[in-house]
Formats: C-alpha cells, structure tokens, sequence
C-alpha cells in the first residue's frame, strides 16, 4: 500500500471515531436519566453503548439503475492474510448448560462436555467496523468478526478441544441491509447440534453464544486412542460464518466469515519430517494460506462520507456482482519463492461457483495440485491442468478446494494469474486495461502471484502419490431416501425429501411443498446409522445448479448421473446415465460436504451419522437459495424408540398435509 | 406434533409502550422516503385516493405483497396465510402495523374487483388496505421495491406472488420473507423491523426461551420445537 493512501485511511479512521463520541455526547444530553437506555449506559463496562458500534452507519446508493463499481488499478495491494485469533481466557467462564443469568443464548446443554473440556477459548465478537477492499477505494462499512473482514482464522489442533465465545455487537438498529441477529455454523465441523449454528438458532444484540467445538474425528464412540475418533475422518480446511435464517446472503456479503483450520500430525502447522506428516507447504501466512474468495459490487465512492459503500438492495437477495475479492482486497498480488505453497481456497460466495485455473506469463495452463476437497486431503492427490483431463477447478459456494502451486517452474521476475472462466469478467476500469497475459483478460484475473526469488525456506518434497487413506464407504441403507429441487410455478425449485420406494412421495404439493420451518423436521435419523441418500436437480439443465451442504457429517459420493428424460416427478432408473466424476469429487478418492447438482443431475451418497445428536440441515448454500429457504431440517436421534417416534410423527404430519407417507413400516425401525 | 410455537406464545402481538418509543441516540440513516418509494397516487379498494409514501408508508411499519384478483394457485395460499398473520397479530393491526396488498394487474383489478377478492378470502380486515392505481406507478413500485436480481424470476409474475416485504419507515429497517413459510416464521420476520429492543427486554425473552428448551427436555428428552 502506498504512502499517501495510508494516511488518508488513517484520517478516516479518526473522523469515525469523532462521530462515535460525538453521538455518545449527543445521547448522553438528549436521554438525560429518564430513558429505558439509561441503565444501559451506566452498566456497559466498555466504551460502546449497547447497541451501538461507533462506526457511522452507511448510505447506500440508488437502488437503480444497478451502479458500476468504481475502477480499480489491478495488483496494486498485497494479498493480506488474516490475523489469527488470540486465544483469550472468558470472563464469565463458559459453562455446560447456557449462561443465562450471564448474557448467553439460550441453547441446550453441551454435549460431550466433560469428555472435550475446551482447552483452549476464544472470543469473536461480531460488529460493525470499516474495510478498505482496494487502495483506490475508501473504506466500506461491514460487518465481521473483531469487525475485521475477513474474520480472524482460528488456527486448531485435533485433540485440543476449544470453545468460541461468539458475541453478538451488531448495532442495534442498522441503515445496511444486515440482519443484527446471528448464529454461527463451523462449515464444516463435526459438531454437536447446539454449537452448531442451526439457522434457527440466532441471539440478539447483546447476547454471546459459545460454541463447543470437541475437535475429535468422527467416530468417537468407535474409535479410542488420542486424538479421539477415526483419524482417517480428519478435516484441515474450514470456515465459520453466519447462518441466520433468510438473512445468511446479507450477512456474509457484509463479511460475516473467516478461516478455521484445524491440524493434526497429516497436515501439522510445520514442514519438518514428523511422523505420520505428508509434508505438504505448512506455514501460516507464509507458505500456506487461505484464500477467501468473495464476489461484491461497490457503490460510487462517496468522498463526502469518506466511503466505497458495498452495493445492495436492502430487503432483496445479494445483487449481482462485478468484483471479485480474494481475503478482502480487489485483484491482490502475492510475492512468492521458487518453491512449493498451499493455497486453502474458500468460496464464500455469496452466490456464485469460481471456476479457477492457473495460468503463467505465457498464457499457457499450468498446473495446480488439488490435494484436499472441502476440507479433506484426498487419497491421491490430481492435477487440474489442461493435459489431466481435468482442466478447470470448479468451487462451489462454501466449498473448499486445497491446491499446491509449484512455483519453481518459473523463473524470478515472471508472474503467474489465477483465472476465473466462467462468472461475467469483473469490470476493472475504462478502458479495459490489456490482457496481462495471452488469453487472459485482465477481468477475469482473480490475483496474481509475483514470483520474486529462489527459495529461503527449503522446499517440502515431492507430494505423495498417495496422501492419506481413507475410512470405507459407509454402508448403503437401501432404498435411498432422495432430496430434491422441483420447479413449482410461485416456489421456484422447492426442495423437498422423498423416498425412493415410495413413488407417491415424487408427487408435487403445491400446497403443501413447504418452505423452512426451524421447527419442522422433514427426516430423523439413528445415531451411529449409516444411509444412502439421493440428491437430485429435477429442474431442467441449464436452470440454476444448486450446491448442497449437509451439516455434521461428510459424505462419500458414489455416482453422478443425468437424467435423459426430464420428469418433474424424478428420474427413472433407466433414465439414468451415469457421469464420470473428478477425482476430488469421487467417493473412492474423496470426502465431501458440498454436493453440486446442476438441472437434471443427481448425485447418490452414503453417510454415516455419529456421535452427536439434536437438529441438522441439509441446504443449497447459494446463499440466496438459501435464504428463499431451500433448506430441510433434519434431525439425529439417539435410540431406536425415539427413530420410531419421530418417523412416524413426521409420516403423521405428512399425511395430515395430503402427503405420501415417508417412512414404510419396515423404516420404522 | 404439537405446534405451538415458542414465538407465539411469547405475546408479540401485544402493543407495548416501551417497545413502541423510538430509542433515542441509536443512529441511523433515514427512510430515503420517495425517492425510492414514489408518492404515487393511488386507489384502495375502499374506492379512497392515497398518497404511497405520505398516507402509507411514513414512519410506519408495513408488510406489502404483490396480488392480483384472478390469480390461482400462488395467490390463494398466500393471502389465507397473510390472513393468519393478521389474526396473530391483529392488536397491532391499523395501529402500528399495516397490510398493504397491491396488484400487479392494475388494468384488470379496480377497487371493485379488490373488494371483492378481499372479501372471498376473508382479508376484508381494519388495517389491511388493497391497491390498485396508474400501472405505470404500481410498476414502478412494483420495480423499485419488489425487483428480484434475475431476470427469470423477475419476469416470472408467481415469483412475486410469493413474497411479502417487511419495511420499518421509522427506523429505515427492510426485510422480505416468503410468505409461503410457517406462520412462526413470517412471524419471527415480521418482528425483526420491529422498533429496537432494549436490553432487558432482550434478556428476558432469551430467559423464556431457555425456559422452554428446558421444559421440552423433560418432557421429551431433547428439544423439540423451542
Ligand atoms: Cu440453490
């Protein structure tokens, strides 16, 4: 960042805060003692009223027409990394059972609590702060954890059982088109139903919330030893963010996420020979690096209010955007060695897929090593390049792709342009700025990488031809239970849960195809059962493909197909043809937990449900999607009786609205 | 199941001094007020001329969809749920929350044919108000408040049957949600524009709730619609 521009920020910053204390005095006059605020200011133990950030609020542009993001000078600000979180001791001390006398959310008691007693703790306070995403941009009103976007990343250890105290500071009243309520998902934890951010679960402005992360493998009641679960069920690369129901679009697109890796001795936080390691590129910020990939359209800078507003409507879905945003800056630039780096890249959405590939100063493909798919290394580790067959690096919302870049391939002085094929090219300014690189139109560059030396930290081997191995596919529970998308004239592709041996179960209720309910279960499950579940697009192809987050658990995908003939009311087996996966989708390669279904797809897996309890999701995570609620709760159940109780409640309701039943007798159990 | 709800049985229906007062010192921005909502002229099935903004809209809380008389299918389900949220909410009805239905069919619906179609589905109710008025005002309304950002949906009219917008003039608050969802949670929505809470009033309801958990768990053995 240049000289000048620094300053100006830091002008900014001191006129924010002027305008905080000055509302501060100006409430303090106009409320005198007799307000219902009063006590309120005399409790409050920091500076902050309740409710209130300090940050002026933002005005935001002209609805229409659809504003154009001012221009932006390409690969001007380095990539920043995110500051990992500070692990803190709480005051007051977290509890099993909600703290309500205390400020905490009300939830139920922690599971597993004495056997994961957190360790380590944080606290991430969620509040309004000010973002510059370019440094021809002046800062943008967000909201983000610290009040920093991206949020600090939590950097994990399995075996180190943590807990996040996540406090809710978003202003009382807001001008932006956030919802000041939240609830926090760790995408993709294997966590217990209170901590784990059911959309249904939000707390107010004032309020915390801890959420209990165990940081066990799944499998914990099979597995012994330490860390407990099945180490072959670890997962390194995650993210939290906020789930609010129906606002989860608006409050990630003001920055309501950041990174959260969790090591163990696969993946450790170093590079040295230790055992069990795979060695691949380790150190945070330097050879290893999140990157958190986010789509944004600014409003014209308003120099009179010190602010690049982001764009929105306020009470719609996200807009369409024409930035893109890698860790919160615009077309970033990264210095890097002639050695290998890992890349952890997160879409964070909040609408749209990336489809990435790399490309050097030639124009021509190079190579990227995906090693790790939401999250998991792969069995074997593949190559997106144009000769693997595999020539693009699909990342759907809320997925994560890990890829190996090795950049002693080039030379020093030569850079290399992540490439984004298939969402409208960002506009950069006028005129267009030329191709940086043959075939490579300067708005489709996601970030550069500057190759500036030869290798100061030594180089980790060659990566493995097989990196991990990974725990049998779960057992199939046949007939499957499908989840599908149908186009419903008023409920455009209405998500709802079938079962594949019961065919009246396909038919459409337009009356009764019923969107979200937090306290609606559309489908229980036993702990510790395994079962085959279908999710299937039944719209037609080239109609939205829909990427399909499950919570708690990963899955195994064991085929991809298409349907030949449409039908709104599923697809006959015969129908059915069977698609060739990459090897970071495929279930013998790779664990999953973002299913992408484009029109007239279906995916079959299998998962296996351990270890916890209580109310689970199944969503499109296009955030629109989901906040138009294309999302099932789902819950697990701890013994037999309760399965046969809930199935037949949820058979009982279904019936009641005109509905096939779910569950045959023989799935009563 | 049992269906009663943890929101609908917390009283949100009841108008409260308290909770009604502006809060004083939480800064916002102001309603843009005409400038996106248009003051245009318009008709209510009353047969009555009022002023979109100045007459419905200002410092108000309102819920606002999109109808219109002849529609089948979407429209139906979607008033007969709004009629349910009325009746929740009905103390807090033409006082300080108002129902606005507004037709996307001008041409066809004048306040006749709004009546009557108020009138078939029992939303002939104090408080709730169907339009009607100059198709290029309404669409412009319908444009400015109700566009969706895809050009499929957009021009696809079921697609706005089934929404209904959420805006607190007062504190400049805009929410939507799909009217088609359960009544707990239009209700839920509907009370996020409401005016801000204090503290206290935050604090208690949370203590109800973990109340509630609490008794679903002793008589369940886990949470079941807290
Ligand atoms: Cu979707």
């Amino acid at each position: 960042m240049s000289k000048p521009q620094g300053r100006k920020k830091k002008e900014i910053r001191k006129k924010e805060g002027e305008v905080s204390r000055r509302s501060v005095l100006k409430m303090g006059a106009a409320a005198g003692a007799a307000t219902v605020l009063s006590p309120i200011i005399l409790t409050s133990k920091k500076s902050s009223v309740f409710g209130q950030t300090g940050v002026a609020e933002p005005v935001l542009c002209a609805p229409t027409p659809v504003p154009q993001s001012p221009p932006h000078t390409p690969f001007v600000d380095d990539l920043p990394v995110p500051f990992p979180a500070v692990p803190q001791f709480l005051s007051p001390a977290p509890t099993k059972n909600a703290n309500i006398a205390g400020g905490e959310a009300a939830r139920d008691p922690h599971q597993r609590w004495e056997e994961f007693n957190p360790s380590v703790t944080y606290q991430l306070e969620a509040r309004a702060g000010t973002h510059q995403f370019h440094r021809d941009y002046l800062p943008t009103y967000i909201w983000g954890f610290n009040g920093k976007y991206p949020g600090p990343t939590i950097l994990n250890a399995y075996g180190v059982p943590s807990l996040v105290r996540f406090k809710n500071s978003l202003p009382l009243t807001t001008s932006s088109f956030g919802t000041n309520k939240t609830t926090i998902h760790l995408h993709n934890g294997h966590t217990a139903s209170e901590s784990d951010g059911f959309a249904g679960d939000f707390f107010d402005t004032g309020l915390f919330k801890d959420n209990h992360y165990a940081n066990a493998y799944a499998g914990i009641d099979d597995f012994g030893g330490f860390p407990k679960g099945d180490p072959r069920e670890a997962q390194h690369t995650m993210w939290y963010h906020d789930h609010l129901m129906a606002e989860t679009a608006n409050n990630n697109y003001l920055g309501m996420n950041g990174a959260y890796f969790l090591y163990d001795q696969t993946s450790p936080p170093w590079e040295f020979n230790t055992p069990g390691s795979v060695r691949l590129p380790a150190f945070y910020g330097l050879t290893d690096f999140p990157l958190i990939l986010a789509q944004k359209r600014f409003c014209a800078t308003d120099t009179a209010n010190g602010r690049t507003e982001a764009f929105q409507v306020i009470g719609a879905a996200a807009p369409s955007t024409d930035k893109f945003t890698v860790n919160g800056k615009i077309q970033p630039k990264l210095s890097v060695r002639r050695r290998k780096y890992r890349f952890r890249i997160i879409n964070t959405g909040v609408v749209l897929p990336f489809t990435l590939s790399l490309h050097g100063p030639d124009g021509a493909q190079k190579p990227m090593t995906v090693v790790s798919s939401d999250g998991n290394l792969l069995h074997e580790p593949a190559d997106c390049s144009a000769t693997s067959g595999f020539p693009l690096l699909e990342v759907h919302v809320a997925s994560r792709m890990d890829v190996v870049i090795d950049f002693s391939q080039f030379s020093v002085g030569q850079s290399v342009y992540l490439k984004e094929n298939t969402q409208t090219p960002q506009f950069v300014s006028t005129p267009t700025p030329p191709d940086p690189a043959p075939g490579v139109p300067i708005g489709t560059v996601v970030m550069r990488f500057d190759v500036v030396g030869n290798a100061i930290i030594p180089d980790t081997p060659p990566i493995p031809d097989t990196l991990v191995e990974l725990p049998p596919i779960p057992a199939a529970s046949n007939p499957p239970f499908e989840w599908g998308f149908r186009f419903i004239p008023g409920r455009p592709n209405a998500f709802r849960v079938s079962h594949s041996a019961i065919p009246e179960n396909n038919q459409n209720h337009v009356d009764t195809d019923l969107p979200f309910d937090p306290f609606r279960a559309d489908h229980a499950v036993l702990k510790g059962s395994t079962e085959e579940w279908i999710i299937r697009n039944d719209t037609l192809a080239g109609n939205w493909l829909h990427p399909v987050h499950i919570h708690l658990e990963e899955g195994r995908v064991i085929e991809r197909a298409v349907c030949t003939v449409p039908s709104a009311t599923g697809c006959l087996p015969a129908n059915r043809t069977v698609q060739a996966m990459p090897p970071w989708e495929d279930g013998n390669n790779a664990r999953r937990d973002v299913y992408p279904v484009a029109g007239q797809q279906s995916l079959k897996i299998r998962l296996a449900f351990r270890d916890f309890v209580g109310r689970y999701l199944i969503h499109c995570h296009n955030m629109n999607h989901e906040d138009a609620f294309m999302m099932v709760r789902w819950d697990v159940v701890e013994t037999a009786a309760e399965l046969r109780r809930r199935r037949e409640e949820i058979n009982a309701d279904r019936i009641a609205r005109g509905e096939a039943p779910l569950y045959r007798k023989e799935d009563l159990g | 199941m049992k269906r009663r709800n943890f929101f609908t049985s917390l009283g949100s229906d009841k108008p409260s001094g308290a909770l009604r007062a502006p809060v004083q010192g939480v800064p916002h921005v102001a309603s843009p007020g005409p400038a996106i909502f248009t003051n245009a002229l318009l008709r209510t099935h009353e047969n009555k001329e009022v002023r979109f903004y100045d007459d419905l809209i200002r410092g108000k809380q309102v819920l606002i969809n999109l109808m219109y008389a002849t529609c089948e299918g979407t429209c139906p389900i979607v008033t007969s749920n709004l009629v349910k949220v009325y009746e929740t909410l009905k103390n807090r009805m033409g006082k300080d929350l108002f129902m606005y239905s507004m037709t996307v069919k001008p041409e066809d619906d004048d306040p006749t044919a709004l009546k009557d179609y108020a009138e078939m589905h029992g939303a002939l109710l104090p408080g709730w108000t169907f339009l009607t008025g100059d198709p290029y005002d309404l669409e412009t309304i319908r444009y400015r408040l109700f566009r969706m950002d895809h050009i499929l949906i957009d021009t696809d009219i079921y697609s706005h049957t089934s929404f209904l917008l959420i805006i607190n003039d007062a504190t400049n608050r805009w929410l939507h949600v799909d009217p088609q969802a359960s009544l707990s949670t239009v209700l839920k929505k509907i009370s996020w524009a409401d005016p801000p809470k204090t503290r206290e009033q935050i604090m208690e309801e949370n203590r109800k709730l973990q109340e509630q958990i609490d008794k679903e768990r002793k008589k369940y053995g886990y949470r079941m619609n807290a």
